[in-house]
């Protein structure tokens, strides 16, 4: 009888043998390198040597528009004070807050999670139904492991793809940062305003891993959500365009229909946590809440799950 | 024999009402090549499948060694190597990156066993280059070294020779004849070759439209008298004459110029004399073995689609 660790090294070694990986790898590495590139070069063409002298005059800017401005909101209002106080804390420190440091690359690589989400969507989307379309999966399913068994090896060996792919993410934005802006940039602490008005400091890594968490979470359901397809669908080529249609398309449809109530049960209304943190866009519609679409999440990763499970075991494989 | 390796019991499979395999039950002990006969959509790759569990079971159960295929799969199928169709591998794998992926499924399959069969297919050579670069004959190699790493007391053939040349079919052949004879493994070959099945097998079953319609040796069918004797005289109705007073007229039969007797081997010496002394001119007098294809015709009433 197969151990699951060594089917999870089998499907391993069928992700990593394979030349597109290394390109998909490659890929990415390749973005984070030229977003990088194109944050160093943008920061040096802007040279900031006068950003006290633009701290200053914006700060008084503002404190005139707090003075004179009658139709502000409430909103607005506090947004300025903050600022104000930032940038006073800027001038009193001697820190200049528009000169990148290591973790404002590392901040802006969270934005490619997207593009980790959509390489883990082919290769999962490809796990199964390639199998099929290479006629391998009769000879795999002979075997003194169970289909369960194989399934649950697919799918960690996925979700291994997808945590590289978020290391090296991570990784590689830290390291661009680093050789850009140099590597003492990692004690710089986030600054903010405390309820009661003081300006305080806390570790940036705080700030950055909540971005990678919510984005985690979306990958996770549209990586779960590939997978079920790749078990329905015989052929890979299939399984591959209709997961990416289904991400790249299910967004766009939910915002379309954002008028009916019923859209708040989609999967796409509720795939983006951050909307209810501080600062987030507003939910799609003004009845939810984050344990609703939590609890929405739990449902649909649970539905994925089980669908592709009774996919897989329960269907002949005649051809 | 204590235990058939396979025991198939009222294996049935229904596909929308339709009954595509019917109540088949049969065993085969250790060391037999079993072959696996029947025309196309007889029902041969459905219950072959349905061996290997690839294919749910309407009813009946399928016992390797004893251990139902249904209830305690992964245990069934430590003792089944499996050649199903054309042996697909993965083709961005080398050979032997192929023999690992399938030795991992396996407890206790060592390296030195990996290149043992390796050395034993003749593969040592070309062995770490990517499968896509393999002839369809070394693949083929490739999917029987496969099936053996774990030393099976089954081996299951789904048309292990489609699109294999001459060639090819012999090398297979005389690796199944070695493994049943070294390893003591007995073999489920399933075919439309007769000529193929006639040379590999031990015993085959007939089965036609889902059903079983016969099992038969063929060892015994070539020792038993379903010789052809072939008569080749200058007076036909002469020698027709003659032989019928010593041979049951219906079992004999003119074409053209020849005269067609069933009959044992062992008679030709007798026929002969017998048309010397009635001076009936014989331009030769031989025995023609029935081959399988024509028992095979005769069962399934010639509705045979090859």
């Amino acid at each position: 009888m197969s151990s699951l660790s060594k089917l999870i090294r089998n499907e391993n070694m069928k992700i990593y043998m394979r030349p597109r990986t290394w390109i998909m790898i490659g890929f990415l590495l390749l973005t984070v390198a030229l977003l990088s590139g194109l944050m160093n070069w943008e920061a040096s063409r802007n040279p900031s040597t006068d950003w006290e002298q633009s701290l200053t005059e914006d700060n008084n800017r503002m404190q005139q528009e707090l003075q004179n401005n009658q139709d502000l909101h409430e909103n607005q209002k506090a947004d300025m004070t903050e600022q104000i106080k930032l940038n006073a804390y800027y001038l009193e420190q001697g820190i200049n807050p528009k000169e990148p440091t290591l973790w404002d690359y590392v901040d802006i690589s969270s934005n490619l999670i997207i593009l980790v989400t959509i390489l883990t969507v082919i290769i999962a989307a490809d796990m199964i139904a390639a199998e099929f379309s290479w006629g391998t999966i009769k000879l795999l399913l002979v075997g003194p492991a169970s289909r369960t068994k194989i399934m649950v090896s697919k799918y960690i060996a996925t979700m291994g793809f997808a945590l590289l792919l978020l290391l090296l993410c991570f990784g590689s934005a830290f390291a661009a940062g680093g050789i850009l802006e140099g590597f003492d940039g990692i004690n710089q602490p986030l600054l903010s305003v405390s309820e009661s008005g003081i300006v305080q400091q806390s570790p940036m890594i705080l700030d950055i891993l909540p971005k990678y968490g919510f984005a985690v979470i979306s990958l996770i359901m549209y990586v779960t959500m590939a997978f079920m397809i790749s078990s329905a669908f015989r052929s890979s080529s299939m399984a591959i365009a209709f997961s990416l249609l289904f991400m790249l398309v299910g967004n766009s449809v939910t915002m379309l229909l954002s008028s009916y109530s019923w859209v708040k049960y989609l999967l796409f209304a509720n795939i983006e946590l951050s909307r209810y943190m501080e600062g987030g866009a507003s939910p799609i519609r003004p009845e939810m809440t984050l344990s609703f679409s939590i609890l929405m999440l739990v449902i649909y990763y649970l539905a994925f799950q089980f669908i592709a499970w009774l996919l897989f075991t329960k269907r002949d494989v005649a051809a | 024999m204590t235990e058939a390796v396979l025991q198939l019991r009222n294996v049935t499979k229904k596909i929308g009402g339709r009954t595509i395999v019917d109540n088949l039950t049969f065993d085969i002990p250790a060391g037999e090549v079993f072959g696996f006969l029947g025309p196309n959509g007889a029902g041969k790759t459905t219950t072959i499948r349905m061996i290997v569990g690839l294919i749910s079971m309407t009813k009946g159960e399928a016992l390797i060694k004893g251990v139902s295929v249904r209830n305690y799969f992964e245990l069934a199928m430590t003792h089944v190597g499996a050649i199903v169709e054309n042996p697909e591998m993965y083709k961005f794998l080398t050979g032997y990156q192929n023999l690992t992926h399938f030795a991992r499924r396996h407890n206790g399959i060592t390296k030195e066993r990996i290149n043992e069969v390796v050395a034993m297919l003749g593969l040592q050579n070309r062995i770490h280059e990517k499968v896509k670069r393999y002839s369809l004959g070394m693949r083929q190699r490739l999917g029987v070294a496969q099936a053996i790493l774990h030393r099976p007391s089954l081996l299951i053939l789904d048309e292990p020779t489609n699109g294999l040349d001459p060639a090819g079919i012999r090398e297979l052949r005389d690796y199944l004849r070695k493994l049943t004879k070294e390893e003591g493994i007995s073999v489920i070959v399933s075919s439309h070759l007769l000529s193929e099945m006639e040379l590999m097998c031990d015993r085959v079953a007939i089965i036609q439209g889902g059903k079983l319609m016969d099992i038969r040796s063929l060892q015994e069918t070539r020792d038993a008298a379903q010789t052809k004797i072939i008569i080749e005289v200058d007076d036909i109705p002469a020698a027709e004459q003659l032989l019928a007073s010593v041979f049951d007229a219906a079992r004999m039969n003119t074409i053209g110029s020849q005269l067609e007797l069933t009959a044992d081997k062992e008679a030709i010496p007798h026929i002969t004399k017998l048309l010397v002394n009635a001076e009936i001119e014989v331009m030769g007098i031989h025995a023609v073995q029935k081959s399988l294809e024509d028992q095979f015709l005769e069962i399934t009433g010639g509705e045979m689609v090859v």
